[in-house]
């Protein structure tokens, strides 16, 4: 038995609505709000005056990585067999760029989507009302909040122009 | 201006996205079953072949020295080739912020995946001692012995499987919020394998805040990697002193090819694809008519560089390369040459004309045509560059056999086989997209 | 183990060890017929046969009748190789192409396993005893009706033979398909001696051969090869001039600098012509040469030219070159010029080489080399088979039944004897007619002797124990003697031939004044022979001289073609046919490989409609052949040749029904004293059917790339380097860089180096090189079997080589120049091996180091650890990687060929690239010797496989840092010094020294 997060959900079918929900809500202090919604949408975003997502640093350190990685490879497993091919050095440059560009790459992007899976932990979403119609054509509002305070938030979604609102014991 | 060469798709409301895309996944007709029987059966070609060249040696192939390489390596770099289409339209055309990608980019996308996955079959098929493929890759070994990283063929092995690992990673996920629609539409065992494989996907501010962030920087890096890797690939060829491969154009020249093919390839696959399944209000002739526009732009850079191939080896005044060019149009393999510079430099000509670019039969001929083409331009490449290098006493002809077909079929099913499964497992356009593009009803007018 | 015994492993000293335990050696070491599933040392080790170490036995090669001295290299008792005797004074250390695949004879597939009886229409196997019962019984019932017909050279074996059959009241004929009998007979004519003179080309300094390929089957070809390239190599100086007159141009012909494709039949009289013009001009003719005047007198010029074809001018030129030049030399005869009128040719050339004072000089009598009793004798032989006088008939060493054309209707006549026998290894035309085959030992396996010429007595003695159930024929001739009893019972006291043998040797240390007989035939024994100085005997001219006269030599039939039956330098008289490396290799002259051809005049093939590989038919009074076309430039429009020792209707796997026997087409009437191979003309007729001629080549011309490059005569003695010897003739030269690209590419180069210092690099080392001669190679492609011998390269077989995929780690590249519009057609040989580039461009792009470079300069290959991407063939400019399709290596060597592999180098699986390294496995020999024995490698430890057989000397190896080493000499003492596509900057490690054209002057 999975415990329940306590709060109020609302689902919308109009964007202003929702964005005009939200507003309200965050007005009234309700901080703990979790939007669904079936593709991002930049009015929300707005209404929730999210800042921009920090998984850009990581893919700049994946991308490092890779890139220093490259480099280090190529150059110790020449230098620790070093074989004469073609008369060229035993070690060099430029052939190594590619593995080094190719090895950023690979570094950066695997980095970047574990970012994306490591962030979205941070905020669980389990246990919170959740309504299939979310990614159909519904925007849903869960307002995580004491039971004592439920009647209020209702009244807000509702008032915002919910077309359903239910309650999370 | 991405907005004003944009012209919505018929579809209305999310709701209908939701309804139109999903119905594409309903149990598939007898049709369905013929075309995958087929794949598999050419599947089972190749797998009967490739057994046959394992037990006794590369020899059944048409391999005529000095021509050591031939329609393994030519159909090895076709694949690849075709798959830069698919991360061109997913990643370059996001970037872009070109709105027609969206209906059309999951299809390529996939095509993409599958393509490298075909193609990554081919060196490994075509070299003398397959069971010992692995010795290309830097594994730790107690010998402490490595590979040589000067080879472009080193560069090549970390060029497709990085390739292969990032156009998938990319693929998965632009899949999941798709995924998880699916999931909320579907009941029974279904949901529950949906379920896991939208990875816990609910659509939340902070899911999309991160994840519309990393979409943008996946495909930030699958843009430079994109021109990468057939850059690397060329390399394979323009490493070498062979008349014919030894070109600074190569690099450029390829990644046309690529894209060239690969755009040929999505309307072969998609034309049809669209009729099947119904799409016709989601991928529109607008869609077509952009894609074919691209087509025409790679197709004439392709035409500059044909020219400036032979130009460069009449300039040149090197004999060698003179050889080479002559006896690539009028030498004993001539057609290969001609077939090439008609189907690529000629034919994406006609696309001047819009009735032709928006003439889905036209189109559709044309596609076939750009897919010859681009198969002979490498088997020109190779054969007409290896058949009279340098010494003349070791001139040769290639003479494929049998087992270069065989092999040849069998990739052509190995590839069907996963582009059908996949249309019938998930959605082949991109609802989350589509929806984006389509703006939620507002109760008061927007001021 | 060797550092007990550490002089054993020099070469010399193991000959004394092997001469001293010869018989020991064979008798211990532990090789036998089955195959050898586990590896198991000895258990009691013979003091010669140290594990990993070679024993070299000296021998003699039977090969044809020229007898060069052999080194047979063992590895655990097993022959894996044969060298040339450096000590024997007829191919002094070289071997060519036939003589090395005897190897192939000793370990043919082919062979019989023992004594075989016809049983109704196939054979049963007997064993010996019963099988010698049985020859004497017929033999003491046969009341003296016995003919031996035997193609043993001369020798102890021969002398017994002689005896045996004497007291059995029969006759011997002494056979020899080649045998030259125009020239014995003509000297017999001209100068009373009956005999065949050894000729001097390594004085010459001017050649004429009136069709004598004396490069290739005429007389001793290692010893004149070696002379030719002495006399004619422009290195050695005298740079003499080669005319070749016939109507094709045979690999000798290739090698001429001046081909006169004269009319067949013609060359007698031109011959006289010249004679007439020196005696006339009186240039240095000896005084009694005037007595000749009559004779000469009406072969004008004109007479001669018209005869001939050619302009009286030319006439004139060529007999004043010829005269001028003191001494020069004059030959003719062999197969390809017997013509009816071949005696007389012969004749007439003697009566040249006479006028010009040659004979004597070049032309020399009394080394009286080997030979059989000629054609007449074989006929008469047969003849009187034919009126059943033979009730035994005995064949060794001799396969008339296939070397006789079907018009003689030998084989019918030889089935009207009552009991045949045959000593033949395996079950060729003629053993497969006869009633017994007793197998005899293969020469490799046998104690024998030979006497190829007078002073020349080399000694054969068992490398290995027999690899079949054979028997030693003297041993056969014994046994039946002492079964017969009698007089024949006193034949010899010996027990067996090799006792027999000795007892002869002691005779010889007798006569010689030797009074250790045992240490006598010790020495000989490892020094393979006895060298005597060649003895000479002076001639005058006999009366005969006088009634040499000409017309011009007759043909069979009335077809629009004359009938060229060409002497093949690998197949020979056919008896190399069940041979894959001589089947492999491309023919020197049109490089076709596995089955015979039919050449064409580009004119000709032009008139008949005719293609390459379009089939033609040829017919003759006599017969019909069919066979692929091959266009060749190099035979006259009005002749169509077909070469000889193919078409083998039994023999073995790789012959039986291999092409076709020209000898098909040929008359077999007696040209008074021999066979007239040259002597019907035939017509040709297009049958539309195709069969692809497997050549080696893809184009015969270079296109201007300065492959086998060449500079004038004048321009060499001038020591102009190629270079200026272009912008002297004002052509562009082929690869030429402009100078300030090549100053960067130093430049770029200078910096690289320092980067490539690191590990074993850093080191001092030896680089290897090597330096050919161009002006020396004529093509032979002796080299390339060695280096197949040495490397245990596979044959590929007909199929794969029409696919290009022959394994010829070095080759012989043959392109022609001009040819067209009135330039006379110029042939060019460039061995083609791997240039060990500094700059390799094979190296960089192999994906796992496969392909690399060693510390020592080679441009190494790991086989164990090559993938087969084949860039590296890709990338090669010269094209000298080779690939293993398939496993090559468990088709080309069925047991017991695998015996010949050389446990030295890898046999390479499928699936690899192989190459070329210098015989790498040669190089670490000999350092580790070096290093063995604590001193430093010296020039001349290392001899690679082809320089070892080159009978032209043109390949030179060494180490190129060191000042002093031979490699370093011959490239700084020739101007003719170039690098293959120098202007790739790969930096190859060979040099090889431009052909010298002679072009005609005036």
């Amino acid at each position: 038995m999975r415990k329940v997060v306590p709060g109020v959900l609302g689902s919308f079918a109009h964007i202003d609505a929702a964005a005009e929900a939200i507003r309200t809500l965050r007005a009234q202090g309700h901080r703990d709000l979790t939007v669904y919604s079936a593709c991002a949408q930049h009015e929300i975003e707005a209404a929730l005056e999210q800042k921009v997502s920090p998984v850009r640093v990581f893919t700049l350190i994946g991308g490092v990585i890779g890139c220093a990685s490259g480099l280090a490879m190529t150059f110790w497993m020449s230098l620790d067999w070093p074989l004469l091919v073609g008369g060229k050095p035993i070690a060099t440059v430029p052939p190594y760029v590619v593995i080094m560009f190719e090895l950023t790459v690979l570094f950066g992007s695997l980095i970047t989507v574990a970012a994306v899976a490591g962030l979205s932990l941070l905020k669980p979403t389990t246990g919170m009302a959740y309504d299939e119609s979310f990614t159909d054509d519904k925007i849903g509002v869960f307002v995580a909040c004491r039971p004592d305070l439920q009647a209020a938030v209702e009244k807000i979604l509702s008032g915002a122009g919910s077309v359903e609102v239910r309650r999370a014991a | 201006m991405a907005t004003t060469l944009y012209e919505p798709p018929a579809t209305q409301t999310h709701a209908e996205v939701t309804r139109d895309v999903l119905a594409t996944l309903q149990a598939p007709g007898r049709g369905y079953y013929y075309l995958l029987g087929g794949a598999l059966f050419a599947l089972s070609i190749g797998l009967v072949t490739f057994i046959i060249l394992l037990k006794d040696g590369l020899g059944h192939a048409g391999y005529n020295p000095p021509v050591m390489w031939s329609v393994y390596i030519t159909t090895f770099v076709f694949w690849v080739g075709i798959g830069h289409a698919g991360t061109l339209i997913s990643a370059i055309l996001f970037l872009f912020r070109s709105p027609w990608r969206t209906a059309v980019y999951r299809s390529t996308e996939a095509m993409t995946v599958f393509a490298v996955m075909t193609a990554g079959l081919f060196p490994i098929i075509h070299i003398g001692r397959q069971w010992v493929f692995y010795w290309l890759i830097p594994y730790p070994n107690q010998r402490y012995i490595w590979p040589n990283f000067k080879s472009p063929l080193i560069w090549d092995v970390f060029a497709i499987s990085t390739y292969l690992t990032v156009s998938t990673t990319f693929l998965v996920f632009g899949l999941v919020p798709d995924v998880a629609a699916v999931r909320d539409k579907v009941r029974g065992w279904r949901k529950k394998v949906y379920g896991m494989m939208s990875f816990g996907w609910k659509g939340t501010d902070q899911q999309w805040r991160h994840y519309s962030r990393a979409y943008l920087y996946l495909a930030a890096m699958a843009t430079p990697l994109v021109l990468s890797v057939h850059s690397t690939v060329s390399w394979d060829f323009a490493m070498g002193l062979v008349p014919g491969w030894h070109g600074t154009i190569f690099a450029p020249y390829f990644v046309a090819g690529a894209i060239y093919s690969g755009v040929g390839m999505v309307f072969t696959l998609v034309i049809p694809l669209r009729k099947v399944l119904h799409l016709e209000h989601m991928i529109t002739d607008y869609h077509f008519d952009n894609l074919a526009k691209l087509t025409l732009l790679v197709g004439t850079i392709l035409f500059y560089s044909y020219s400036m191939e032979y130009f460069v080896s009449w300039y040149s005044g090197n004999t060698f390369e003179q050889t080479t060019y002559f006896r690539r149009a009028f030498g004993p393999q001539w057609w290969g040459g001609w077939t090439m510079i008609i189907c690529n430099a000629l034919l994406s000509q006609l696309l001047w004309f819009k009735k032709i670019r928006t003439n889905l039969t036209s189109l559709f001929v044309l596609s076939i045509f750009i897919n010859i083409g681009m198969w002979f331009e490498r088997w020109v490449i190779i054969e007409s560059s290896l058949s009279n290098e340098f010494n003349p006493w070791a001139w040769g002809i290639l003479n494929p056999t049998w087992a270069d077909w065989g092999i040849l079929i069998g990739s052509f099913g190995w590839f069907s086989m996963y582009f059908l499964l996949f249309f019938k497992t998930f959605p082949i356009v991109a609802i989350q997209e589509i929806k984006e593009t389509i703006p939620m009803p507002r109760r008061r007018e927007a001021h | 183990m060797s550092d007990e015994t550490p002089k054993t492993i020099d070469r010399r000293k193991f000959l004394t060890v092997v001469g001293v335990t010869g018989a020991g050696a064979v008798a211990l070491s532990g090789c036998s017929t089955e195959r050898v599933e586990k590896l198991v040392p000895y258990l009691v080790q013979s003091e010669d046969q140290v594990p990993g170490i070679p024993v070299y036995y000296a021998s003699t090669c039977t090969e044809c009748a020229a007898g060069c001295g052999l080194h047979v290299k063992t590895r655990e008792a097993r022959a894996i190789k044969l060298e040339g005797n450096p000590e024997h004074p007829v191919n002094a250390g070289t071997l060519c192409a036939r003589g090395q695949a005897g190897l192939q004879g000793l370990y043919n597939p082919d062979r019989l396993a023992g004594p075989m009886q016809k049983d109704g229409l196939g054979w049963k196997s007997i064993s010996w005893d019963d099988a010698i019962a049985l020859l004497a019984s017929k033999l003491a019932a046969a009341g003296g009706k016995v003919a031996v017909l035997s193609g043993a050279g001369r020798g102890t074996f021969d002398d017994l033979l002689g005896d045996w059959t004497r007291g059995l009241g029969g006759t011997v004929v002494r056979y020899q398909p080649f045998d030259h009998e125009p020239l014995r007979l003509a000297h017999q004519k001209v100068f009373g001696v009956d005999q065949l003179p050894y000729h001097d080309f390594a004085r010459a300094k001017h050649i004429v051969s009136f069709g004598a390929d004396f490069l290739e089957t005429w007389l001793a070809p290692t010893e004149q090869q070696r002379g030719f390239a002495e006399s004619h190599g422009f290195a050695s100086g005298t740079a003499a001039r080669h005319v070749f007159i016939g109507p094709r141009m045979s690999l000798t012909g290739m090698n001429a600098d001046e081909w006169q494709a004269v009319t067949p039949g013609s060359e007698a009289v031109l011959a006289l012509g010249m004679a007439n013009v020196i005696l006339a001009e009186r240039s240095g003719a000896p005084a009694d040469a005037n007595g000749l005047r009559a004779t000469l007198a009406p072969y004008t010029p004109e007479k001669a030219g018209q005869a001939a074809g050619i302009q009286p001018a030319v006439v004139q030129r060529l007999a004043r070159e010829f005269a001028s030049a003191k001494p020069s030399l004059a030959v003719a005869g062999g197969v390809n010029g017997q013509h009816r009128e071949a005696l007389e040719l012969c004749a007439a050339v003697d009566l040249l080489n006479y006028v010009a004072g040659n004979v004597g000089q070049t032309v020399v009598f009394g080394a009286d080399l080997a030979h059989g009793d000629g054609y007449a004798a074989v006929e008469a032989l047969f003849a009187r088979m034919d009126q059943g006088q033979v009730a035994v008939a005995l064949v060794h060493e001799a396969n008339p039944l296939y070397a006789l054309p079907k018009a003689g209707n030998f084989a019918a006549r030889f089935a009207k004897v009552p009991f045949k026998v045959s000593t033949a290894l395996w079950l060729d035309e003629t053993a497969d007619a006869c009633d017994l085959i007793l197998p005899n030992l293969h020469a490799l396996e046998r104690w024998d002797d030979l006497r190829p010429r007078a002073g020349v007595t080399g000694l054969l003695q068992p490398a290995m124990e027999p690899v079949f159930a054979g028997r030693h024929t003297g041993d056969v001739l014994l046994q039946v003697s002492k079964k017969l009893g009698g007089a024949l019972g006193k034949l010899s006291a010996a027990p067996d031939f090799k006792t027999h043998l000795e007892e002869a040797w002691a005779q010889v240390a007798r006569k010689r004044g030797h009074p250790d007989a045992v240490g006598f035939w010790r020495d000989a024994l490892q020094h393979g022979g006895l060298y005597d100085p060649r003895p000479t005997q002076s001639v005058r001219l006999a009366p005969g001289a006088r009634s040499v006269s000409a017309k011009g030599a007759t043909l069979d039939g009335d077809g629009a073609y004359v009938l060229l039956p060409a002497a093949g330098s690998m197949l020979s008289d056919g008896r190399g046919a069940n041979r894959p490396w001589l089947l492999e290799m491309s023919d020197p002259v049109t490089k076709i490989t596995w089955n015979s051809w039919v050449e064409v005049h580009p004119d000709t093939a032009q008139a008949l409609d005719v293609r390459e590989g379009e089939i033609l038919r040829l017919t003759s009074p006599h017969g019909t052949i069919d066979a692929p076309v091959y266009v060749y430039a190099g035979v006259i429009p009005g002749a169509l040749s077909v070469p000889l020792g193919w078409g083998h209707t039994t023999f073995g796997r790789y012959a039986s029904g291999r092409g076709v026997n020209a000898l098909d087409l040929i008359g077999a009437t007696d040209g008074n004293g021999y066979l007239p191979y040259l002597s019907t003309r035939v017509s040709a007729v297009k049958t539309g059917a195709y069969r692809q001629v497997a050549k080696t080549e893809g184009s015969n011309r270079q296109l201007g790339r300065g492959i086998a490059d060449a500079m004038p005569l004048a321009a060499a003695r001038q020591g102009l380097t190629l270079k200026e010897a272009y912008a002297a003739a004002g052509h562009p030269e082929p690869h030429d860089n402009p100078a300030n690209e090549v100053k960067a590419i130093e430049g770029f180069r200078e910096s690289v180096l320092k980067k490539q210092e690191h590990g074993g690099y850093a080191e001092a080392h030896p680089k290897w090189g090597m330096v050919v001669d161009l002006d020396k190679c004529t093509g032979c492609s002796a080299c390339v079997t060695a280096c197949y011998a040495e490397n245990n390269i596979p044959t590929v077989g007909e199929d794969d080589i029409l696919k290009g995929r022959e394994m010829t780690w070095m080759r012989i590249e043959r392109y022609y120049e001009g040819g067209s519009d009135g330039e006379p057609l110029e042939t060019r040989f460039v061995p083609m091996l791997c240039q060990q580039c500094d700059n390799a461009p094979c190296e960089p792009v192999c994906p796992v180091y496969a392909s690399y470079h060693t510390v020592d300069g080679l441009n190494g290959q790991v086989y164990n650890r090559c993938v087969g991407t084949r860039y590296c063939s890709n990338n090669c400019p010269f094209k000298v990687r080779y690939f293993n399709w398939y496993a090559y290596a468990k088709r080309a060597f069925p047991e017991p060929l695998n015996w010949q592999l050389n446990p030295d180098v890898t046999v390479r699986a499928r699936g690899v690239m192989e190459k070329c390294t210098f015989c790498v496995q040669r190089i670490r020999g000999a350092q580790h010797e070096a290093l063995r024995q604590g001193r430093a490698l010296k020039d001349g430890d290392v001899v690679t496989a082809c320089q070892q057989a080159c009978p032209s000397g043109a390949i030179v190896f060494g180490d190129v840092k060191d000042p002093a080493s031979k490699v370093v000499h011959a490239a700084a003492a020739s101007s003719r010094g170039y690098h293959v596509f120098d202007e790739l900057n790969v930096r190859s490690s060979i040099t090889y020294l431009a052909k010298v054209t002679r072009p005609v002057e005036g």
